[in-house]
């Protein structure tokens, strides 16, 4: 028998990450529901600073990073102590890590509403950002792998086994998506473009779902279900092969997210057979969930935690089976681009990520003050404000992004479009969009109630921040004979590390570096050129403003978007695209035909109040564009850098570039001018680079005139 | 591009299956190791949750 050492858990840093989830819950949520109320009334696009297109990415950042990310450490810091029977290896990366963390995501909530972004979902802040997140991410690291090397425990519980997988395939997923050259302190252009760049985004995008919103929390689902429903999980042997079997299948499925773009077939269908074999893991998972509470049921209908937890591994087992179904191509040709995608995210994250977090935090936070929950029956009240929200979210998107995708498809008995004009089928949903917008509210407030009353709980007692505890010192374990090579690996946390990473690597090598190396899969367009540096300029106001949150650039080989848009889209018109914007939703119509089909003063106007273009219109006004003026002090760095990256300008361009910038820019002014736009200084204005930009769009592959 | 695609498609079908042939190993691996594992190690692992913690919470 070995010697009995005594230490203790740190619950401060639990206690810390658990304020943060909620605080950031709130804020960000709050930020949903504005960006939800703007789509109803665009008056609520109040400044430059706050229009959807600004504060959409900050309401995702916020609720993905700041909301889940603060409740998976949470999560992680008190479940890996108990695991491994070991206090964190250094509170002082602890304590570096959730500072860190916070004031990370508190540059996110600076820089994004001022228009930092590089445009990339889920992965919109910039290059200093993007390193002090790597950075903060190894001291995570570091400190979780640490303790595991100094633990007491042999075995490694499953629930470690999917925070390593979170760990290393964030840190490859996050380099990857981020490797991009700083033009200036908040501007860089990604290294890859087009086809290629979008191939790699959504390998990330769809992965963060995938290992940001799902390993952990099902890490935590492993270890919090059985502590709540005080007995353990149904099957561990099932928990083996959902964890190796996930982790394999879910890093090939992002391309389900490309489906019918320019993106080659081959990535397409890789895409898809991998989404629908996922449903097997991700059931086995959400069925080991579900049975650990054989014989507990009776419970359930009491204990307002395990209600949480019930509703969290359902939603978990919708949108898995959702998502797969959403990655065949016919269905996807109905749902890509409209609000049945958003609701079904939203089955995911307030379902599975919201409740999880909710029924954490409530068998949480009276063990950390050592006294019990201030009120059930507001727990209670909270649960069904959830899960009614949830439903009042959900269910309105799912029947707008239906209706509207019909919209878009229907075709009169003479082979017209039903509805020619895009916004018809915008007012349509406006309705649904008030649903939700109930939907969100009523999720929001119950959040409150929690805020409420964790916060009574904790005045009730005292922060139990240490924690003493006493375990047997880890004696090396003899191999036995009867040993497997799975044995070895569970005891063996750097070995689970390398494992997993090979196991994440196959899928996105395989997928990715034939695109990259390749050339063959982006056939070339000999009429495709490089954008001019006002054009280019005004791609970085497009940028800037967020327009591809609502507007896509990508035209899908269907007749009812070739009658409405124009010719479909090529891979090879894309090459020069850094980063590529092809969106993922249209509240407003594609635009990557938009070029030369309204005159000059037509965006001139519309961009000063579109609903004088186009009444009814539920896009902002930007009159800014029109005042501000244009900075050009980085166009030359730009096209330096994008020469660096192989794009064909001749040679010593960014020595006349500013002068052509100028030219293409009086040029526009003055055409304006003869339609009746008359402003002074007009050639500096924004708004002339964002009309040069958009003249531009798509007009490579037209025929000249 | 489809006509493209297609012409090339014969150098691209090793990584369909290489990809199932891959996942296939390692599903019937993992199964393989799963059944053979000692029901006593499932038992002390499955039960690493409820071990872990004296702290209850007043009630």
């Amino acid at each position: 028998m070995s010697k009995i050492e005594n230490f203790s858990y740190d619950n401060k840093i639990v206690r810390d990450f658990g304020i943060a989830t909620t605080i950031w819950g709130i804020v960000g949520m709050l930020v949903g529901l504005i960006a939800a109320l703007q789509l109803i009334w665009p008056v609520c696009n109040v400044t430059q600073y706050f229009t959807f297109g600004r504060i959409r990415p900050l309401h995702t950042n916020a609720v993905i990073f700041a909301f889940v990310g603060n409740g998976i450490f949470m999560g992680v810091y008190y479940s890996l102590q108990r695991l491994l029977k070991a206090r964190m290896w250094s509170d002082k990366l602890s304590k570096i890590h959730f500072w860190g963390w916070q004031a990370i995501i508190l540059a996110a909530a600076i820089t994004l509403p001022l228009g930092f972004t590089s445009s990339h979902e889920y992965a919109e802040l910039e290059w200093p950002i993007d390193i002090a997140i790597a950075v903060i991410w190894i001291v995570f690291g570091l400190n979780m792998f640490g303790t595991m090397l100094k633990r007491r425990e042999n075995h490694l519980y499953v629930a470690i086994w999917f925070y390593i997988a979170t760990w290393v395939t964030v840190t490859v997923l996050h380099i990857f998506n981020n490797l991009e050259i700083p033009v200036s302190m908040m501007k860089s252009i990604p290294v890859f473009a087009g086809v290629q760049d979008a191939l790699i985004q959504w390998w990330y995008g769809h992965n963060a779902v995938a290992f940001f919103l799902t390993t952990p929390y099902l890490g935590l689902m492993y270890y919090f279900l059985p502590k709540a429903a005080n007995r353990p999980v149904y099957s561990y042997r099932l928990s083996i092969i959902h964890f190796w079997a996930l982790i394999f299948i879910y890093i090939w499925a992002g391309p389900h997210h490309l489906l019918y773009t320019s993106l080659p077939d081959w990535a397409q269908t890789l895409g898809t057979a991998f989404s629908i074999m996922l449903i097997a893991p991700s059931w086995g998972g959400m069925l080991n969930g579900l049975l650990t509470l054989r014989g507990a049921w009776d419970r359930v209908r009491r204990d307002p935690i395990l209600k949480f937890m019930v509703v969290a591994v359902t939603s978990y087992g919708m949108a898995t089976l959702e998502g797969p179904l959403l990655s065949f191509k016919s269905i996807n040709a109905i749902s890509h681009y409209t609000d049945w995608t958003v609701g079904h995210v939203h089955i995911g994250t307030l379902g599975w990520n919201g409740m999880l977090t909710f029924g954490v935090l409530y068998w949480l936070w009276p063990r950390l003050y050592g006294t019990k929950l201030f009120s059930t029956k507001l727990a209670n009240t909270h649960f069904w404000l959830g899960t009614l929200g949830t439903m009042f979210y959900a269910i309105p998107l799912y029947w707008a992004g239906w209706t509207q995708s019909m919209m878009w498809k229907k075709f009169t008995a003479d082979g017209f479009l039903a509805y020619g004009n895009f916004l018809e089928t915008v007012t349509q949903i406006i309705p649904m969009y008030m649903v939700r917008a109930l939907g969100g509210t009523i999720y929001l407030v119950g959040v409150c109630l929690m805020a409420y009353n964790l916060w009574k709980t904790a005045k009730a007692g005292t922060l139990i921040a240490n924690v003493e505890a006493s375990a047997p010192a880890r004696v090396k374990y003899i191999p036995k004979k009867s040993d497997h090579w799975h044995s070895w690996i569970e005891r063996r946390p750097i070995q689970l590390l390398i494992g997993s990473a090979i196991m994440v690597l196959i899928g996105g090598m395989v997928e990715i570096f034939p695109m990259l190396i390749i050339d063959d899969n982006v056939p070339k367009i000999a009429s495709v050129h490089p954008y001019t540096p006002l054009e280019l300029e005004g791609r970085d106001l497009y940028i800037r403003e967020g327009c591809v949150n609502c507007h896509s650039q990508m035209i899908r080989p269907f007749r009812s978007e070739t009658e409405r848009y124009g010719e479909y889209s090529k891979s090879g018109e894309f090459i020069y695209d850094r980063p590529f914007l092809w969106g993922s939703k249209r509240t407003g119509p594609d635009l990557h035909r938009i070029g030369k089909k309204y005159s000059h003063s037509w965006h001139y106007n519309h961009m000063l109040d579109p609903e004088t273009m186009s009444p009814g219109s539920i896009m902002p006004p930007y009159p800014w564009l029109l005042t501000q003026d244009l900075n050009t002090d980085y166009t030359v760095a730009k096209i330096k850098v994008l020469k660096m990256l192989n794009t064909p300008y001749p040679k010593k361009y960014e020595e006349k570039a500013l002068d052509d910038l100028t030219t293409q820019a009086l040029k526009i002014a003055n055409e304006l001018r003869e339609q009746g736009a008359d402003q002074e200084g007009l050639e500096n204005k924004e708004i002339v680079a964002l009309i040069a930009y958009l003249q531009r769009l798509g007009t490579d592959i037209k025929p000249k005139k | 591009m489809y006509k493209y695609i297609l012409e090339t498609a014969g150098n691209i079908n090793w990584m369909a299956v290489f990809s199932l042939l891959t996942f296939f190993i390692i599903f019937s691996i993992s199964i393989y190791l799963v059944v053979v594992k000692k029901e006593s190690d499932l038992k002390h692992m499955a039960e690493l949750p409820l071990a872990d913690d004296n702290q209850n919470t007043k009630s």
